[in-house]
């Protein structure tokens, strides 16, 4: 009892116990859509939010609530939901706070679909945002408005690496009763938990390092219990009578996890975007190991730096824990462990050289994903944010020739190799 | 609902119903540092089983200001001019923990009004070791933090929950931490320096209901065994988790409640 158990203990047992009716050790695969009720009265109270159960799995299943659980304990959060991807969590948790006429702040160097989605999609109905450099604590308070109803960014930004100050912007947040809300997909728990500096609430693409194997989209909302939905005028639908079960309060029911009980009640009955039981499976695979990986991911990443930067093909390099970087100091605070295995650069030659690198490795990946246990490459030019302008492009810190690499788990010598390959074909195209 | 009590803006948690004074009332007293959240399985489930649910979050304690109450007669005390207040006639008493020790009193103050006490995870003694006493004062958020981990069995260290996705440290430290931060104080110091529940417990003749927990390190098993003997004919259960057994075994706990309720006249 009470043992208090540390990171690596937790990435492989929370969420679950084997069951004394069949012992399975590894978390079943409860591949079902419903669960047969006791009674009228249990199925009442269930649909109800009396008493905590299953009733439907777009709601819940055990499969997705083990996964749940487990980011829960790693992140030290209230209570988390899983969802069927990352996006689908981003679109959860700002529906679930903002209505028409409210205003978002948030950092204007993410990934390409959380912009889109507060840039394009949320105006539509009647949620605008304003966008704000990450780094720039001052600016993120100017831009807070008295309609503000949540603060979101990335801790390591995709694609940029810039990093959020994250306990000064909690600060900021916290002294406005705003909600700081976090994608921590490139850190995961292991590199820094966002609970502990001040923010409020993260939102995960399990798909990446948490999943860690490229076989499974995921996403989840980690809930960390820790902010004060009580204003009625400012949260009326999480602390006000809400339409669900007969005029609820979801703050004053369920408190610190109320933001999810809100989510499940309305977002998952509602939009319905739940995680299938398999592929929470095989998430929870992956964060079984997630504690070696990312040390290995961290590892092989320093490695790669040490190599690209005395590279005389390479143009420049961006990574948080180079101090060349320029949130180097914040990253060394926030993230002791490392920023991530996501490494930029330019390599000599711009454009059609960062193309011809691409295309002659042969163990790197080109594809549109991160942290993945392999190797990955794009160039985001010409995939990920190809519908930008090279202005707005350089607004979030991008360049043309620039080359997002995912750091995987082989053997250092050998991407080495692969990364050699892809120079001397540069090399022969700049001849 | 929130109401002006004593002068002091006072919320008492209600299990998503209006209050209805002409119904039986469960009126259920959280433990040390807690609040109504320690309820959050049990207030909505019973309001809608038909019965008036009042869960108040005791002075600085969740959503109601107000000073601390500095001793268990001071807690009881408070408690029954509630009732007075809300007009409430025919009231079961369910305590958890320290709530358990509230309930003895009452049982003292309460002439008729009182139809049954409930006791879960309770003992008529809870000594506080000087340690924790001493870091309530000087660091409530550390000892609230040390009292969720030590309050949970096995559930809480393995991330295991009846509800899906939550997490009882997570959840419990934060239900803790909305308490005025010296409320957990007053409440470890009252629970330790409450020395009449034996004549307390001997002094019960309502019907009495005790749920306890098999590995509670906060009130253990042990003792709560002694207390249930002191009590007359007092219905006893063990459930298999640790102190915070209203989140910890809510399904079984609610169960064993109702069935006691529907013994009652
Ligand atoms: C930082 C970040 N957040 C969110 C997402 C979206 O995740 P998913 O693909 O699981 O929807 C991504 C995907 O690349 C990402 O990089």
């Amino acid at each position: 009892m009470s043992e208090n158990y540390k990171f690596d203990t937790l990435s492989l047992h929370a969420g679950h116990i084997p069951d004394k009716e069949t012992g399975s050790r590894a978390v079943p695969i409860y591949q079902t859509t419903s669960y047969v009720f006791n009674s009228t009265e249990e199925a009442a109270s269930l649909y109800n939010m009396e008493v905590g159960g299953h009733l439907y799995t777009r709601i819940s299943n055990p499969t997705v609530a083990a996964l749940e659980q487990r980011l829960a304990a790693l992140e030290g959060g209230a209570s988390a939901l899983a969802c069927s991807s990352g996006m689908a969590a981003m679109h959860l948790v700002i529906s679930a706070i903002c209505s028409s006429g409210d205003h978002i702040v948030a950092s204007s160097k993410m990934y390409g679909a959380n912009i889109n989605l507060l840039q394009h999609t949320m105006p539509r109905f009647g949620v605008n945002t304003d966008f704000v450099n990450p780094n720039d604590p001052e600016a993120i308070k100017k831009a807070i408005k008295p309609n503000t109803k949540l603060v979101f960014g990335e801790v390591i930004g995709n694609p940029g690496l810039d990093i959020m100050d994250v306990p000064e912007i909690a600060k900021i947040c916290n002294s406005k009763n705003i909600p700081l809300i976090l994608d921590a997909t490139f850190n995961t728990p292991y590199l820094m938990q966002p609970f502990k500096h001040g923010a409020n609430i993260i939102v995960h693409s399990l798909t990446k390092w948490l999943g860690g194997h490229g076989i499974a989209i995921g996403g989840a909302i980690v809930n960390g219990g820790n902010f004060d939905w009580g204003d009625k005028d400012k949260f009326p639908t999480i602390s006000g009578p809400h339409f669900a079960l007969g005029g609820i309060s979801f703050w004053e029911e369920f408190g610190p996890s109320a933001l999810i009980a809100k989510i499940r009640a309305e977002g998952m009955y509602n939009f319905g975007p739940s995680l299938s039981p398999t592929n929470a499976f095989h998430l929870m695979q992956g964060i079984e190991t997630l504690p070696l990986r990312m040390k290995k991911h961290i590892e092989n990443t320093h490695s790669i730096l040490d190599f690209l930067v005395s590279h005389e093909m390479v143009e420049w390099v961006k990574h948080p824990d180079l101090e060349t970087h320029p949130d180097h100091e914040v990253a060394k605070r926030i993230l002791p462990k490392g920023s991530g295995s996501i490494v930029a650069f330019g390599i000599k030659g711009g454009r059609e050289a960062g193309k011809a690198f691409i295309e002659s490795v042969q163990l790197a990946s080109h594809l549109a994903n991160v942290g993945d246990a392999k190797t990955l490459l794009i160039h985001p030019g010409s995939t990920t944010h190809s519908h930008l302008s090279s202005e707005a492009m350089k607004e979030g810190g991008l360049t043309d020739d620039m080359i997002r690499l995912s750091v995987g788990l082989e053997d250092f010598n050998d991407i080495k190799k692969d990364f050699e390959r892809g120079f001397k074909a540069v090399k022969k195209l700049n001849k | 609902m929130i109401i002006n009590f004593k002068g002091a803006k006072t919320y008492i948690g209600t299990g998503g119903k209006s209050l209805d004074n002409t119904k039986k009332t469960l009126c259920f007293l959280h433990g040390s540092g807690q609040n109504h959240f320690s309820f959050i399985q049990q207030a909505r489930f019973f309001a809608y089983k038909g019965y008036s649910v009042i869960a108040p979050d005791m002075p600085a304690h969740g959503f109601s200001d107000g000073n601390p109450c500095k001793s268990i007669k001071e807690n009881a005390d408070w408690i029954s001019d509630l009732l007075v207040d809300l007009k409430l006639k025919n009231v079961v008493v369910i305590g958890h923990s320290q709530g358990c020790l509230v309930a003895l009193e009452l049982n003292r103050i309460l002439k008729s009004t009182l139809e049954a006490l409930i006791f879960v995870a309770g003992s008529n003694e809870i000594p506080v070791n000087q340690f924790l006493l001493d870091l309530s004062k000087e660091n409530p958020q550390k000892a609230s933090q040390m009292m969720v981990t030590w309050g949970h069995g096995i559930d809480g260290d393995m991330s295991i929950n009846k509800w899906p996705g939550h997490s009882h440290y997570g959840e419990g430290n934060n239900i803790m931490c909305m308490n005025k931060s010296t409320a957990l104080k007053y409440d470890l110091h009252s629970c330790n320096d409450y020395s009449d529940g034996i004549d307390a417990a001997k002094n019960v003749k309502v019907p009495a209901l005790a749920v306890l927990a098999k590995y509670d390190q906060m009130t253990p098993l042990k003792s709560g065994l002694k207390f249930v003997e002191l009590i007359k004919n007092c219905e006893t259960h063990i459930l298999d988790c640790g102190h915070f057994l209203p989140s910890e075994r809510p399904v079984e706990l609610n169960s064993i409640i109702n069935s006691f309720l529907s013994k009652l006249k």
